[in-house]
């Protein structure tokens, strides 16, 4: 008995220890400019709960440059996310479902060509993407997160694991490629979809690298990237920095949060069986 | 006839994913070759670039970083997410809150998690403050030659770890209870449980996590070019920024490209060592 609440008390130590920065975050967000570095040394009652909490710095934030990074980043994400799972359901479809010469051989194709991680090649992809006249577009900021071989791969396995006897009762009845694709596997695909999602939403969110690349134009600026640049927009602010962070990470939290099985199980599916 | 027709559903299906591999992966890993062999001054391809950056103290010491920090970050994160996945796959009450609270970070994108580090880590920070509490002088932390690479280790651990434990926590999960049952009744303790069960049936979870979790940290990048710009004197120069560096700070694009080419083969060999540690054990057991 007494091991399960030593046990219980290191796992919610650890939690905290976790959820800690997170929280100073979201406090140091709702204080005056003034008191973000005050209360630190010796730490006291007012180290982690904002002593006069205030929304000036949320206002401001949401009436600035800011707004427009959060419209970016969610805009490109969403589009990313969809996109993407059409893409890479396409293909995990024709990867499992239709038979066709030289299948297995495209499949290695791909998933080898994916292995190569995005952000190794962003840079050359950089020069293309320049002479294409893609730079500071919304376009030269989608096309990188809707290829994902991991997506692909996700689809693919899901698909397999569908009874064939619907495809052919399906095909029997007269139905083509595309409605057993749309009406029968897309359906049954719930799990498959939002594990997919996730993974291509989480990386189009993060990105970092290639948006500080592709669209330095503060029109185009990405709300990861406008973070960094923070001092450029607002001068250095603390408390407009920390309710930024605040909501770069709101968002995705809640998401993350509202599919945790799901992406424990596209995790497993990817790890156990990859 | 019919064969030709389902050739032609399939192409159509698999079109958009073969447009987006070709221009989003082979394409640009083609252009870096191409540029890697045409150094400035040389006519017709060769190994000029290549023997410049191999010959550049700078890409060197860059090359000795990145390693050093790969041998410690991986083994870290992974030890902890493995004790964190062992701690949260227990019946503790409120289990699935505490596992939500280390999963949380995860979400966060690295700028944000080095945006928010850098202000923690300041002379006049909150971690400075506690260690002032506790009697400790104040450290510099991420302007420090000894303890920067340790700071941009901390910062991508916070959003790291909860991820791996993720992936622990699922093998953890698929390990069948009656196998614990048995070694127990052969009069196992628990740490042999745990080396006899746990560990061999998690053994292909770690696999993937470690190389998983060796490839993405090769790709670290923003926090070190946010925070630290690769100083103070290289020690935090990860090879992503110093190929970053290289074209878009010296305008070097044909070394650049030579670097990229040096870190595609580098993650690549990774993951195929990951393939063929992966392979090995079912046939074994077969």
């Amino acid at each position: 008995m007494s091991r399960r609440i030593l046990r219980t008390g290191v796992a919610v130590f650890c939690a905290l220890a976790f959820l800690l920065p997170l929280w100073w975050v979201t406090i140091s967000a709702i204080r005056p400019e003034a008191s973000i570095f005050a209360h630190l040394s010796p730490p006291g009652r007012w180290t982690l709960w904002p002593r006069e909490p205030t929304l000036v710095h949320v206002l401001e934030l949401w009436q600035g440059p800011f707004a427009r990074a959060i419209f970016n980043t969610v805009y490109i994400t969403a589009v990313t996310v969809v996109a993407g799972l059409v893409i890479s359901a396409m293909a995990g479809f024709a990867l499992s479902v239709i038979r066709f010469r030289g299948r297995e051989a495209v499949f290695v194709v791909m998933v080898i060509s994916f292995l190569i991680p995005f952000d190794a090649i962003a840079l050359p992809l950089f020069g293309i993407m320049r002479d294409l006249r893609l730079q500071n577009t919304y376009t030269g900021l989608i096309l990188p997160g809707i290829g994902n071989g991991l997506a692909v791969f996700l689809f693919r396995q899901f698909f397999l694991g569908i009874p064939k006897d619907l495809r052919e009762a399906a095909q029997i009845d007269g139905m083509g490629w595309f409605g057993i694709f749309w009406r029968i596997y897309l359906p049954l695909s719930r799990p498959a979809i939002i594990s997919a999602g996730l993974i291509l939403f989480v990386f189009q969110w993060q990105a970092y690298l290639w948006p500080l690349i592709i669209a330095p134009d503060p029109d185009y600026k990405v709300a990861a990237v406008a973070i960094a640049q923070f001092s450029d927009f607002y001068g250095v602010r603390y408390g407009l920095i920390f309710a930024a962070a605040f909501f770069i990470s709101l968002i995705p939290m809640v998401v993350l949060t509202a599919f945790q099985r799901y992406f424990s199980t596209s995790v497993a599916s990817s790890g156990g069986k990859g | 006839m019919m064969l030709h027709r389902t050739t032609l559903v399939a192409v159509a299906f698999l079109l958009p994913a073969l447009v987006a591999v070709a221009v989003l992966r082979l394409w640009p890993a083609a252009v870096a070759v191409s540029l890697s062999l045409d150094a400035p001054g040389v006519d017709g391809p060769s190994l000029e670039n290549y023997r410049y950056i191999f010959g550049d103290p700078l890409f060197l010491k860059s090359l000795t970083v990145t390693a050093a920090y790969s041998l410690i970050v991986n083994p870290l994160q992974i030890a902890i997410a493995l004790l964190l996945a062992l701690l949260m796959n227990a019946a503790i009450p409120l289990i699935g809150l505490w596992r939500t609270l280390i999963l949380l970070p995860v979400a966060i994108p690295q700028s944000v998690s080095a945006v928010v580090w850098g202000v923690g880590l300041r002379p006049d920070g909150p971690i400075n403050g506690v260690l002032n509490t506790f009697g400790f002088e104040t450290q510099r932390f991420l302007t420090s030659p000894d303890q920067a690479l340790a700071s941009i280790i901390l910062i991508v651990s916070w959003i790291g770890v909860g991820y791996w434990m993720t992936f622990l926590l699922a093998g953890l999960q698929e390990i069948p209870k009656a196998l614990y049952e048995a070694i127990r009744i052969d009069g196992a303790n628990r740490w042999q449980a745990f080396r006899f069960v746990t560990l061999p049936q998690l053994r292909r979870t770690l696999t993937f996590v470690l190389v998983a979790n060796t490839v993405a940290n090769f790709l670290i990048f923003a926090p070190v070019q946010i925070l630290t710009q690769g100083g103070p004197q290289g020690s935090t120069n990860l090879i992503m920024n110093e190929i970053y560096t290289r074209a878009f700070v010296s305008g070097d694009p044909s070394s650049a490209a030579a670097a990229t080419v040096v870190l595609v083969i580098l993650v690549l060999s990774v993951v195929i060592l990951q393939f063929s540690l992966m392979r090995a054990p079912e046939d074994n057991l077969a």
